[in-house]
């Protein structure tokens, strides 16, 4: 038995974990991805605060989990299919079996959400792709689409002209992606390197026995153009993983993000939320890491029996 | 029985790292090749794999037979390694 588990190995769950084992609370992470999360799988991040000069994803996520790992988190690789509320104890299901804590903090993040359309399951990873830096290495000097007007899109195609040709960006109404990265995206803009087609919906992806061959989208006046390409990369927004959580008590809002109170704390006594999987999360790295860390104080103060009983003094913290 | 073991990666791939902790936290030796500064190599990783991602993991046994794990999938790893 843990005092907490916490459910993913991202950054809100890493920050947490300092916070915790410097405490001495016995803190297992379980982990069916990466360890860093989404942070591991970007390229660079510039607004991080500590690095003036941004940090590679890997390097910020390796840095987390050393850290982490230094005051004594375990790290279990494996995926948690159920969190059951059994009173005092809350009973996890993982591939490795039950695991029993007395907290649990849930910071699984969210997942990239798919189209819909035809041809995206048939060519999935022989063609269309969500992870630019898993599978960018294979468009050296080829065409690309992008489809996705947002934050990730403009990040993920500017990382892509390291090796496409050509990107089209195909974004359904209006670009909705921040003023900083509006300009940084304006000099492939200049150069033709990236071609912006506002009002495009994604149609149909074809392909033939070698891979993707086209893009079909639907223009909004309702003409199909064709966008010939050797790949497609899709970032039209992220969705929570919280399908574990089907047959729990945990509260989740209507698109199945997790409800917390101000501590963090679920509808579940002892059961508490933190980063993007969280309804309301600012989905960034430092507010992950922010939530991770006062999640980690209300956890404490759960496990000490100060949590529900406003009676006793208030919180201390370790410097 | 393992004979070798080769990885397909690149600079910045999260689950190539995965793949390559979990083989040196297990004492296991691997060959790496970096698609990033061997991009020539894109083509016999796709061959392998039949798809268009990294990671690629090739565990050759003795008998020459060849086992090809795409992506950092354990549940497929573990037992081809150990
Ligand atoms: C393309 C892209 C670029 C980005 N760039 C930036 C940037 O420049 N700056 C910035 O601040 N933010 C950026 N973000 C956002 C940032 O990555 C997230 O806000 C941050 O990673 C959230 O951290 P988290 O710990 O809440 O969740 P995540 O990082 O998503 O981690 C959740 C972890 O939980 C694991 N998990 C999920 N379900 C289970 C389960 N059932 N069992 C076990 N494990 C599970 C997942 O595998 C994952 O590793 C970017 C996001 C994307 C997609």
């Amino acid at each position: 038995m843990h005092d907490v588990v916490m459910v993913g190995a991202g950054p809100a769950a890493l920050t947490a974990a300092i916070y915790t084992t410097r405490e001495d609370i016995d803190t297992l992470l379980v982990e069916k991805g990466v360890v860093g999360g989404l942070a591991a799988v970007t390229d660079v991040i510039d607004n991080y605060p500590g690095f003036s000069k941004g940090v590679h994803g890997l390097e910020l996520a390796e840095s987390l989990r050393e850290q982490a790992e230094r005051f004594g988190a375990k790290i279990e690789l494996g995926e948690v299919s159920g969190v059951h509320d059994e009173g005092e104890l809350k009973r996890l299901e993982t591939t490795s079996g039950d695991i029993l804590a007395k907290a649990v903090l849930i910071t699984t993040g969210c997942d990239y959400k798919k189209t819909g359309v035809s041809g995206e399951e048939e060519y999935y990873a022989r063609g269309v792709h969500f992870c630019a830096t898993c599978d960018g290495a294979f468009y050296r000097d080829k065409r690309l689409v992008v489809i996705g007007g947002g934050n990730s899109a403009l990040q993920e195609s500017i990382f892509l002209t390291r090796y496409a040709t050509h990107i089209d960006l195909l974004v359904r109404s209006n670009i909705k992606a921040s003023d900083v990265l509006q300009k940084e995206i304006q000099p492939y803009l200049d150069n033709g390197k990236i071609t912006v087609h506002l009002g495009v919906t994604p149609k149909e992806i074809v392909g033939d026995d070698n891979g993707v061959t086209k893009v079909i989208g639907t223009s909004s006046d309702g003409k199909d153009i064709d966008f010939n390409t050797d790949g497609v990369f899709i970032f039209i927004g992220l969705k929570p993983n919280t399908a574990f959580l089907k047959n729990s008590k945990v509260k989740l809002n209507e698109q199945g993000f997790v409800i917390t109170d101000n501590n963090l704390e679920t509808n579940v006594k002892g059961i508490f939320a933190a980063g993007d999987v969280r309804s309301g999360a600012t989905m960034q790295i430092a507010s992950a890491s922010g939530e991770g860390a006062t999640a980690a104080l209300k956890i404490r103060e759960y496990l000490e029996g100060r949590l529900h009983n406003p009676k006793v003094e208030q919180l201390e913290v370790t410097p | 029985m393992v004979k070798n073991i080769t990885i397909f990666t690149s600079d910045t791939c999260g689950y190539c790292q995965m793949v390559k902790t979990y083989l040196k936290a297990k004492g296991i030796g691997y060959k790496e090749v970096n698609l990033d500064h061997e991009p020539e190599r894109r083509a016999e990783a796709h061959k392998l794999s039949g798809v268009l991602t990294v990671p690629v993991t090739v565990v050759t046994k003795t008998d020459d037979s060849q086992e090809v794990i795409v992506g950092y999938n354990l549940a497929k790893l573990a037992p081809a390694v150990n």
